[in-house]
């Protein structure tokens, strides 16, 4: 248990120069390397996190665009469905109106065409009626029918009413006689002495043939007409056939 | 048989004696100098660690941990000193399983001087931490009549460290000296490895309570602070 004191303060210098010497070579370049080390990795869990932070600002902004995109298209799919819809009600509208358009043109010209038919068919039964009817009386026709006919004609002079007999006696114009058929000599002065005595004495009478009175005797004198023969009763058929023709006209295929 | 390395001189000039204590302290500084120069002229920063800087950062955050957790200070200040004391002593008493090494630290010059250094470093941390005026009011606290107890103490604790490893690692020595020439081959290695097992302890009792007095000297303001210190230990350097 002895102490050297030169040891002793040897040692003591020796232990502060351990000190000075492990700080320099030991303490501080192994902290420093630590601390570098440290804040390396402590820099890159910064730039990790604020790559994380901007990933997850991507990603929202994504889902954002995604999201109003999908809108978008939903906007869009809509707007389509309603032109859809509105060119289809146009569309049957439209579709609707031409058929009308074409249904009443076609009616139009089914009614045009009926029409057409039936005043074909009137005129013709008529043209049918009449041939038939003159070529009966012109085959029946003969001298006792002609006086017939002059009888009859005498007759209606008889009928006339005042107002027309003193019209047609004091014109100064002759009369005029038309027949279809010749008229003898004796049958004229029996008509023209009809004349004198029923209408006016002072008239002169004139004779003329006019084929197209069928079976027909028609005094002609200041513009009135006394007639009989048979183109009357024909117009009379005539429109009396009309008359029956009408209902046909009136109802239509689409009434 | 021989008792202490001072007595084994190799060189003497003067009144200045070269002994064996004197040179196998040399032998550790340089051991230890050389080591960690070699390791820390390249030092990697980044991930890749090679062995021996992973060893030496294991060692310099384990005292660095240990000196935070019983100062409740930041280490910075102390590590170089109480660092140095640990791995200084540590080394000191591993080698001694080497032939023909004989630990500086079984001398009672070296342990005074070590002592000694904590003696004053006490001192000079606690006026560096709290100022001279505060550091000698608590040698008379709680009352004056104390001071002449608080010196007392505070000296026989330095020789309490000083004979505390001088004893153990001298008598580690010496027992296997015994045992060598009573049972030789086998029991003296396992009084060896025991001898080892002592170094390392010694080497952290030493350490430790040269932080504990620095700390009673430094921390009293502190204290209030604990747990927010302990949590960074290893922000400062």
């Amino acid at each position: 248990m002895e102490i050297d004191w030169i040891t002793v303060s040897a040692q003591v210098v020796n232990f502060l120069i351990l000190v000075w010497l492990l700080k320099r070579f030991l303490y501080q370049p192994v902290i420093r390397a630590m601390d570098r080390r440290e804040q390396k990795i402590r820099n890159r869990m910064d730039e990790a996190n604020s790559r994380e932070q901007e990933a997850i600002n991507e990603k929202q902004s994504y889902q954002q665009k995604l999201a109003s995109f999908e809108q978008e298209r939903e906007d869009l799919l809509e707007e389509t469905r309603q032109e859809a819809r509105q060119t289809r009600s146009q569309m049957l509208d439209q579709a609707r109106e031409e058929t009308a358009r074409v249904r009443s043109h076609w009616m139009r010209e089914v009614s045009e065409e009926k029409t057409a038919f039936i005043d074909g068919l009137r005129h013709q039964s008529l043209d049918v009626v009449e041939t038939v009817i003159r070529k009966a009386l012109q085959d029946l026709a003969d001298e006792r029918l002609e006086e017939r006919i002059a009888h009859t004609f005498v007759r209606q002079l008889h009928a006339l009413d005042d107002t027309t007999r003193e019209t047609m006696g004091r014109s100064a114009e002759p009369a005029t006689i038309a027949t279809s058929f010749e008229l003898d000599p004796a049958q004229r002065s029996t008509l023209t002495r009809a004349v004198h005595e029923l209408v006016g004495a002072e008239l002169t009478v004139n004779y003329t043939r006019a084929p197209e009175l069928i079976c027909g005797i028609e005094l002609t004198c200041e513009s009135q007409r006394i007639s009989w023969n048979l183109s009357d009763y024909l117009e009379e058929l005539t429109a009396s056939i009309e008359k029956a023709f009408e209902p046909l006209e009136t109802t239509g295929p689409g009434a | 048989m021989t008792i202490s390395p001072d007595s084994i001189v190799y060189w003497q000039w003067g009144g200045f004696t070269l002994n064996a204590t004197i040179v196998f302290t040399w032998l550790v500084m340089a051991l230890l100098t050389l080591g960690s120069w070699l390791v820390t002229r390249r030092l990697s920063e980044g991930p890749e660690l090679s062995r021996w800087q992973n060893l030496l950062e294991v060692l310099v955050v384990g005292i660095r941990d240990q000196i935070a957790q019983v100062s409740h200070q930041q280490p910075g200040p102390y590590l170089p000193f109480v660092g140095t004391l640990f791995l200084f002593i540590a080394v000191a008493n591993l080698l001694n399983v080497i032939p023909g090494y004989m630990a500086p630290t079984g001398s009672l010059s070296t342990t005074t001087a070590l002592a000694i250094c904590v003696f004053v470093a006490v001192p000079v941390f606690g006026i560096a931490s709290k100022g001279a005026g505060q550091y000698l009011q608590h040698y008379i606290k709680p009352t004056p009549l104390m001071l002449p107890f608080n010196v007392i103490g505070e000296i026989s604790r330095t020789v309490a460290l000083a004979v505390r490893l001088y004893g153990n690692i001298m008598s580690g020595t010496v027992i296997v000296a015994i045992l060598l020439s009573l049972t030789p081959y086998f029991f003296p290695v396992v009084m060896q490895l025991l001898g080892l097992l002592t170094g390392m302890i010694q080497a952290y009792i030493f350490a430790i309570l040269a932080m504990v007095y620095i700390a009673s000297a430094t921390s009293v303001q502190e204290r209030d602070e604990p747990d927010e210190q302990q949590q960074t230990p290893r922000s400062e350097h």
